[in-house]
């Protein structure tokens, strides 16, 4: 019996899975509130911590990359991650489950479709808070940087599959171990300070999290006098392998974590 | 009589059902952990932060005790600001019970009340950890035995109190809205840069720093800072004295609760009148 | 014939920290292409955990299903392009999106071209009489139209079996029908298509399938035509009485000679008993029973057996007083 191809329905399922988030942004404007206000509001109180101690000017960039970087963070947390929790609750997971598509394409068209709301987000901290507080870039490091940019955000949207595949098994723990989970991971990651400050053991964890080592290459890049964590170049294929690992690890979960779920009925429970 | 009974009834049953949301999800140590693990970070993120600029050198811990007390008692903040006022939308929303609850005998201030008081609750062990390990870790001049407790309970009193009152009001203004989500949140950020919990209020801009001048919060983090540490702690008003700072608290408080309440009572009625204690929010 | 669905042995168990339940304890069935079947039984028989097992949802704890022939646990990923699933009282999808909008959504997870499946969308909003309310926001349907709507997303990509999860629970009595017309024309326009319906409403079954398994505590009691199955208690008298409210009296009329099955619901303030007798001369014992008993009686017929009173003879009690045990 004849059927649609297993990449075309990849493909026509992101699209469609990423269709009700750029609905809901165009529908429902309040999200502009609160996604970009929220994370402003978090950078400038981190900014005033370093006004207060009289930081060096290029401290305050420190914070402001690191707020860009949250933004999508918290779209890889909270619009990939923890989303199929919600999705129970609602019923859609049993319907996504036994479509002939995969919950990569899902999750992919989650994320794509999160991303405007993301990018809103980061260009707003990036914007405002450099207007405001006089922080300014190395234009010469411009273009690398976005391309390390780009990088991590993939090897970011590759970990945040891996975590959906692992808060699938859980039900409501998995949204509060989500939210546990935030200030370690911007500690880990050095979102407000140099990576190269945790040292080498502290650091080193933190890697583990693509942010952390493209945090400090975007920064390396484009804020001239950023304490080198490792150098550059280590940094950006380590990022690359990532992808390719995180990639690997999440649809080797996915597959395993689904049988497990079908196995325990941990897709067609309500949640609480 | 049987009306004040009525009310305690239905303010114990709010608090337990307010403990229970916050803490009834997994095991009580993963409980723990995620009590302690949030605010513990988010000190040593603001530790770290410091020691790369002050190098780490002498006379730093006076301005770590300042950090890191402004963190620990925080919590208090997080909790009872973001937790009750997204807690008001999640009943209407999620759990579909506020029209219930509402409708109930029991005041409707009575029950967010007691949410309120049991989410301040979850954040104790909080507060606790944090001052206990990072004076431990960190060497602070912190001594429990030489603490001012008599200022630490009123001041605290007073100021959690304000927290629940704008909590109260901002929940029940959430409700005009059909998705609240992030608003809670969005509340507590605004209050962290204007209440001198990570730093002091002088580093604001003009009117920045004259509305945080305005809050109670201020002079709660003020009056905490001086309970613990005594004449070590580094004094955003340093020309006023413990007493002029607890005064201050009271009548920024008290104008902070009937401002609350004016908005309440306005965001209740407007509520009652559009229909949106039991509006549908299914995104 | 041609096999549709077939169970061996199936097994569910679901174990949580203190308990085990076993939900499904050996379900043997075979479900012939093009009909419409029901598993038919009270709240919590298993119904639910059976459909979910053979739409692959939920794996077998032992025993084998097959779905189209194809093995509900190995083959699961061939097998979903086959099938769909509509439950009662979903509110499955997202708010802010149009009806249009959300069918579309769920038919691009089968890989369907976005044209043809506008127009099959179009075409069953049409006939399910939903065309205006196209644009709407889902989030402000009623929960007839809702319901209506989750029966398009089952159909848009021409399943072929389509498995019915108490789909008209909650709906009124017009939906109701409306839902059912739409399953018989969706069958009669091709013979090869297969129903598998779950539903505790007797009538619903009745009306709807061809062939009915009534599920019982995880087990199939009974299985045949709603016509075999009523047969089963065809030589019996069935017996409504309608008596004001009392005192317990179902055991006493259920230890009356010559009464085989006795059930009791309330209802508008009447307590209604169903009794089934071998022989009209048990009527007597019976009036003597109700006489003792100091309640009135407000009405009493006599009627032919449907399958609520198939359902009591095999199981002992009525469906209500089976949900409440």
């Amino acid at each position: 019996m004849s059927h649609p191809s297993a990449m075309r329905i990849f493909l026509k399922t992101i699209v469609a899975r990423a269709y009700p988030r750029f609905v809901a942004a165009y529908r429902n404007r309040a999200w502009l509130i609160t996604e970009t206000l929220l994370p402003l509001v978090g950078t400038i109180a981190m900014i005033y911590v370093y006004r207060a101690l009289h930081a060096p000017a290029r401290f305050l960039g420190f914070v402001v990359l690191g707020g860009v970087l949250l933004a999508f963070w918290q779209n890889v947390i909270w619009a990939m991650a923890t989303q199929f929790f919600w999705d129970r609750g609602a019923g859609n997971l049993e319907l996504f489950a036994m479509a002939p598509t995969s919950l990569a394409a899902i999750l992919l068209g989650m994320a794509l479709g999160g991303a405007y709301v993301s990018l809103t987000r980061a260009a707003t901290i990036l914007l405002v808070a450099s207007v405001l507080f006089g922080v300014s870039y190395s234009l010469s490091g411009l273009f690398p940087a976005l391309g390390v940019f780009v990088l991590t955000i993939s090897a970011l949207y590759c970990l945040g599959m891996l975590l959906a595949s692992l808060f699938l098994f859980y039900q409501r723990e998995a949204w509060q171990l989500a939210d546990a989970m935030q200030e370690p991971i911007y500690f880990l990651s050095g979102f407000y300070f140099p990576v190269r400050s945790l040292g080498a053991v502290v650091g080193g964890v933190g890697s583990l999290i693509p942010l952390t080592l493209g945090l400090d290459a975007i920064r390396q890049l484009i804020l001239p006098g950023t304490p080198q964590f490792i150098p550059l170049s280590v940094e950006v294929l380590a990022v690359v392998a990532q992808i390719i690992a995180y990639a690997a690890l999440s649809q080797i979960s996915l597959r395993h974590l689904e049988r497990r779920a079908r196995q325990d009925a941990r897709l067609i429970l309500r949640s609480t | 009589m049987s009306t004040a009974i009525r009310q305690w009834r239905g303010f114990k049953a709010a608090t337990r059902l307010g403990w229970q949301i916050s803490s009834n999800w997994t095991q009580p140590l993963v409980f723990v952990l995620y009590s302690v693990l949030r605010p513990l970070s988010a000190a040593f993120i603001l530790v770290v932060m410091y020691r790369v600029i002050s190098g780490g050198g002498a006379n730093t811990a006076a301005y770590l005790a300042f950090l890191v007390s402004g963190v620990a008692f925080w919590s208090f903040v997080q909790y009872g600001f973001a937790g009750l006022s997204n807690g008001i939308a999640e009943d209407r929303g999620e759990y579909k019970m506020l029209k219930y609850v509402y409708t109930s005998p029991a005041h409707f201030y009575v029950y967010l009340l007691g949410r309120g008081l049991a989410q301040l609750a979850s954040a104790v062990a909080s507060a606790l950890i944090v001052l206990v390990v990072a004076t431990i870790a960190l060497s602070l001049p912190i001594n429990p035995l030489g603490v001012n407790y008599p200022l630490l309970l009123a001041a605290s009193s007073l100021a959690l109190l304000a927290v629940i009152g704008l909590a109260m009001a901002f929940g029940v203004l959430l409700l005009q809205a059909r998705d609240a989500h992030g608003y809670g949140e969005l509340g507590s950020g605004v209050l962290y840069v204007i209440s001198g919990a990570i730093f002091p209020i002088s580093v604001l801009p003009g009117v920045l720093g004259t509305i945080a001048s305005l809050t109670p919060l201020v002079y709660w983090m003020e009056s905490i800072r001086r309970s613990l540490l005594g004449s070590q702690a580094i004094r955003m008003f340093p020309l006023l004295s413990d007493t002029d700072v607890l005064l201050r608290l009271l009548v920024t408080t008290v104008a902070t609760l009937l401002l609350a309440h004016l908005v309440f009572t306005w965001a209740d009625r407007e509520a009652r009148r559009k229909g949106l204690i039991d509006m549908e929010t299914n995104w | 014939m041609d096999i549709a669905v077939e169970t061996k042995a199936l097994r569910r168990v679901y174990r949580s920290r203190n308990q085990e339940v076993v939900a499904l304890d050996g379900i043997d069935l075979q479900v012939h292409r093009g009909e419409r079947f029901g598993v038919l039984g009270p709240n919590g028989a298993g119904k639910t955990t059976l459909i979910k097992i053979l739409v692959t949802l939920l794996l077998p704890s032992s025993g084998e299903a097959f779905v189209d022939g194809l093995d509900v646990v190995r083959q699961f990923r061939e097998l979903r392009h086959r099938i769909a699933m509509v439950s009662g009282g979903e509110n499955v999808g997202f708010g802010m999106l149009k009806v249009k909008e959300q069918l579309w959504m769920f038919s691009q997870f089968y890989g369907m071209p976005s044209a043809p499946s506008k127009r099959r969308i179009d075409e069953l909003l049409e006939r399910l009489g939903l065309s205006e309310a196209a644009d709407r926001r889902v989030s402000a349907l009623s929960s007839g139209m809702r319901q209506k709507m989750n029966l398009i997303r089952g159909l848009i990509t021409n399943p072929r079996i389509l498995f019915l999860d108490e789909p008209t629970v909650a709906l009124d009595v017009g939906a109701a029908r409306d839902v059912r017309d739409e399953v018989r024309r969706w069958m009669a326009e091709d013979p090869s298509r297969t129903v598998i319906l779950t539903t505790h409403y007797m009538m619903e079954a009745d009306e709807l399938c061809d062939r009915v398994a009534i599920v019982n505590r995880g087990r199939i009691v009974a299985e045949g035509t709603p016509a075999e199955l009523k047969q089963r208690v065809q030589q019996n008298s069935i017996v409504d009485l309608q008596l004001s409210p009392g005192g317990r009296l179902l055991d006493t009329l259920r230890r009356v000679d010559g009464v085989t099955a006795a059930s009791v619901l309330e209802q508008d303030g009447t307590d209604r008993f169903s009794l089934q007798l071998s022989n009209d001369a048990a009527l007597g014992g019976v009036m003597r029973a109700v006489e003792g008993s100091g309640r009135q009686i407000q009405g009493v017929q006599k009627r032919e057996p449907t399958l609520e009173d198939a359902f009591v003879k095999l199981v002992g009690r009525g469906m209500a007083e089976e949900e409440q045990a």
